[in-house]
């Protein structure tokens, strides 16, 4: 039985697909039908708008099978029969307010020294801070990162970002390890950072450098959760972090960017201080942003 | 020269820390230079081509695939890499654990493919572990119980069952036990010998399992008995079988109890059993004060002692010149251990120096931090309060990174004293974690150490304090002597 559903997850169900089991890990699957994927899982992945939770171990199923979708419920192959019949939506609650300028500034040099010490060394989450012993990706995508946040503070004074300059944010598209490259989920991360600081105009220039890019650039999977955060939509565990970040909770963004894979939930954490310190010292007294 | 093989895998996905662990055990082969498993996304070619480990295969992988890109320093070594991550993508399940050829499903399959065995280690969650052992009993086998979150109702039901059979039942919480040379859990690799251990604690047996082996003794069995076997509900049941089971091993010559304080009720229980022995005990009681003992035992009140009473000589105190360590600046010491015992043994070495100490797992004498005034503090970073959801600081030695940092920033902070405990199970290279959070600060007040752990361990002792010493750390021989250091250095 599906207990959960995400907005796009639901989304997909209603289209009465035949889907392919496109891989299958300990807790959970992914299924495929066109270019979007969903979720099926158990209750201890998180809720997500991809997501479907469901009383489920993904255990004698494998990658290839067929499975029928409907807005009853979803048959995979003879093995599984899950229904919607008790199935409630899932949605993040709303983003809290926000600290001052100063603050955050306050708060991102606070996560930076954590993540400098606790990310992975995979990944983006120590990029800001590695010197000796840099990986080849951290040596390509220093750069990156800072014409990124170059190109965020463009948008945010000018309100006005040419396509030629996207190249800033399709750079970091499909660039690392990891099941979603670690690109992908840095910039999850500083989309989510652009909501919750309700920098609409920012957001949606991210969003639209996003979507405008390639598929070619990242695979299926992460584009499809790439594309769900640039519409605004992202999973629970990242809402907590982002939650906790911009109310000054340190520890508790911590314990939530945990939840999240191996390195992915520190590549979004690295996403949402690029962008935090870009948006607060541009909220700061004195900068040169319009008002 | 370097030969470079790719592979590419079509729609391959797998999880995050499945490639991420075949990456590492790739690139720790012999004869491979440089490994990576990464999807074929034009950005991740370019990183392949700067890291020189992309060939012709690789450049043509689509963003759906899966590429596997290896340097070697021959064919040979390449060719023996990619069959071995051939094997593991096949079985991504056994990449982060040796290959479980003989694993069963259920304990009775288990048993029915080594019927031989007379021992059952279970690790399960909590909710499901006193129906496993239960199974395990109905089949005759003794049980280590290592999942914790059991109630103690089923902890008395199963203790008092397994005693009808004749059966012992270690923990649950039990998470050390040598038992006939075989390290079980968190446990060293110590040689046989004639002292048997019996402890409610896990550090706590490695602590003083491994003192006895650096000062050239053995351990006959180390028995764990779970931190609740003391309590009065309880009433020790498993630490008076395991005193008969050692009574009656011929190999085994002195026997140590290792606890906290338990109940009167229960001290009196356990310490008349040991009067009825025919052998000689080390009672090692940790915060219990006037204890009545019987005339073949004898109190150590931490855990070197302990080690000390049951070779009958004193353990090595190392070349450090106590003498000559002074704190520079502050005066205030901060204990942050990931051993909940070793917290507890250093609390009770300030409490006999005279000093005040303040802890989050107070010892009799010692006040909880709450109380504190700004005074000494030895901090248990296995608590619940670091631990919510994060494994154990001895499997993942950042739970310390923080606290520590906020000592090292501390100017009011004179000395910090840690301990680095190895051994099965522990992480694999905790001291060169700690080594790298002191490297990255300026700030060095004096750092005091003590390695629980033998040059045989998974993480060789020898290399680990290296380790520590290369980052400027005093290690000392024992955590006691750490503690003991830390007070001659603030002028204690």
């Amino acid at each position: 039985m599906i207990v959960r559903s995400g907005v796009l997850a639901r989304e997909f169900c209603r289209q009465n697909a035949h889907a392919e089991v496109a891989a299958v890990f300990e807790r959970s699957l992914y299924l495929r039908y066109a270019d979007m994927f969903v979720c099926l899982g158990a209750p201890a992945i998180g809720n997500g708008p991809l997501t479907l939770i469901a009383d489920f171990r993904p255990a004698r199923l494998h990658r290839g099978q067929g499975a029928s979708i409907s807005a009853r419920g979803i048959m995979i192959g003879d093995a599984a029969r899950l229904s919607f019949d008790r199935c409630e939506p899932w949605q993040p609650p709303r983003w809290p307010l926000a600290l001052s300028p100063r603050e955050l500034i306050d708060v991102g040099q606070a996560i930076a020294a954590r993540s400098a010490i606790e990310a992975p060394a995979e990944g983006l989450g120590r990029v800001h801070a590695q010197g000796r012993g840099e990986t080849p990706l951290g040596r390509i995508a220093r750069g990156r990162i800072a014409r990124f946040a170059s190109w965020l503070r463009g948008a945010l004074e000018t309100d006005r970002v040419s396509l030629a300059e996207s190249n800033a944010v399709q750079d970091l598209i499909g660039l690392g390890p990891g099941l979603t490259p670690s690109g992908d989920d840095f910039l999850a991360g500083a989309l989510a950072l652009l909501d919750a600081l309700a920098e609409i105009k920012a957001h949606a220039a991210l969003a639209g450098a996003i979507n405008a890019s390639p598929r070619r650039l990242t695979s299926p999977l992460s584009g499809c959760l790439l594309r769900a955060a640039a519409a605004g939509h992202i999973g629970e565990h990242l809402h907590r972090a982002i939650a906790a970040v911009i109310s000054g909770d340190v520890d508790t963004a911590v314990a939530a960017i945990r939840n999240i894979g191996h390195s992915s939930g520190w590549d979004m954490l690295a996403g949402a201080t690029t962008a935090l310190s870009v948006v607060a010292t541009a909220r700061s007294p004195g900068s040169r942003r319009r008002p | 020269m370097s030969v470079i093989v790719n592979e590419v895998r079509r729609s391959t996905y797998l999880d995050s820390i499945v490639l991420m662990r075949i990456s590492r055990q790739l690139a720790e082969l012999p004869g491979v230079e440089e490994a990576g498993l990464v999807i074929g996304t034009p950005a991740n070619k370019e990183i392949l081509r700067e890291a020189h480990i992309l060939g012709p295969d690789g450049a043509k992988a689509e963003p759906g695939d899966l590429i596997v890109a290896l340097r070697a320093k021959d064919s040979a070594a390449a060719e023996a890499a990619l069959a071995e991550a051939k094997r593991l993508l096949e079985h991504p399940e056994i990449s982060g654990a040796p290959a479980l050829e003989n694993a069963s499903r259920t304990m009775r399959a288990a048993f029915q493919r080594m019927p031989d065995a007379n021992l059952a280690l279970i690790s399960v969650p909590g909710h499901f572990a006193a129906a496993e052992a239960r199974k395990a009993l109905a089949f005759g086998l003794n049980v280590m119980i290592f999942s914790d979150n059991v109630p103690i109702e089923e902890e008395m039901a199963l203790k008092r069952e397994a005693r009808e059979r004749g059966l012992l039942v270690m923990g649950p919480d039990c998470g050390t036990a040598i038992i006939g040379g075989v390290p079980l859990a968190f446990a060293n690799v110590v040689p046989r010998g004639d002292i048997g251990l019996i402890g409610a604690s896990g550090t706590g047996i490695q602590e003083v399992s491994c003192l006895v082996a650096r000062a050239g003794g053995g351990i006959s069995h180390a028995i764990g008995t779970g931190g609740r076997d003391l309590r009065a509900e309880v009433g020790a049941i498993a630490t008076l079988m395991a005193i008969d089971a050692l009574e009656a091993d011929a190999a085994t010559r002195h026997i140590v109890l290792i606890s906290k304080p338990p109940a009167e009720a229960v001290a009196r229980l356990v310490l008349d059993r040991v009067a009825r022995s025919r052998k000689p005990f080390t009672i090692c009681f940790l915060g219990a004060r006037d204890l009545a003992l019987p005339a073949n035992a004898r109190c150590a009140a931490t855990l070197k002692a302990a080690a000390e009473l049951a070779m009958g000589r004193a353990a090595e105190n190392g070349p450090t010149q106590l003498s000559l360590l002074r704190a520079d600046g502050g005066k205030l010491v901060r204990g942050l251990f990931a051993g909940g015992t070793l917290c507890a043994e250093a609390q009770i070495v300030f409490r006999q120096a005279g000093l005040a100490v303040a802890s989050n797992v107070p010892v009799p004498g010692a006040a909880a931090i709450a109380d504190a005034n700004r005074g000494h503090l030895m901090i248990d970073l296995g608590a619940d309060e670091f631990t919510r959801g994060r494994p154990h600081p001895m499997i993942e030695p950042s739970v310390r990174d923080r606290p520590l940092i906020d000592a090292l920033a501390d100017p009011a902070v004179g000395v910090i004293l840690i301990d680095v405990v190895l051994g099965y199970g522990g992480h694999r290279d905790p001291a060169g974690h700690v080594a790298n959070v002191i490297n990255s600060h300026d700030r060095r007040p004096l750092i005091l150490a003590s390695v629980t752990g033998t040059d045989r361990d998974p993480q060789p002792r020898d290399a680990q304090v290296q380790r520590l010493t290369e980052a400027g750390v005093i290690v000392a021989e024992s955590n006691a002597d750490a503690a003991d250091m830390a007070i001659r250095a603030i002028g204690g």
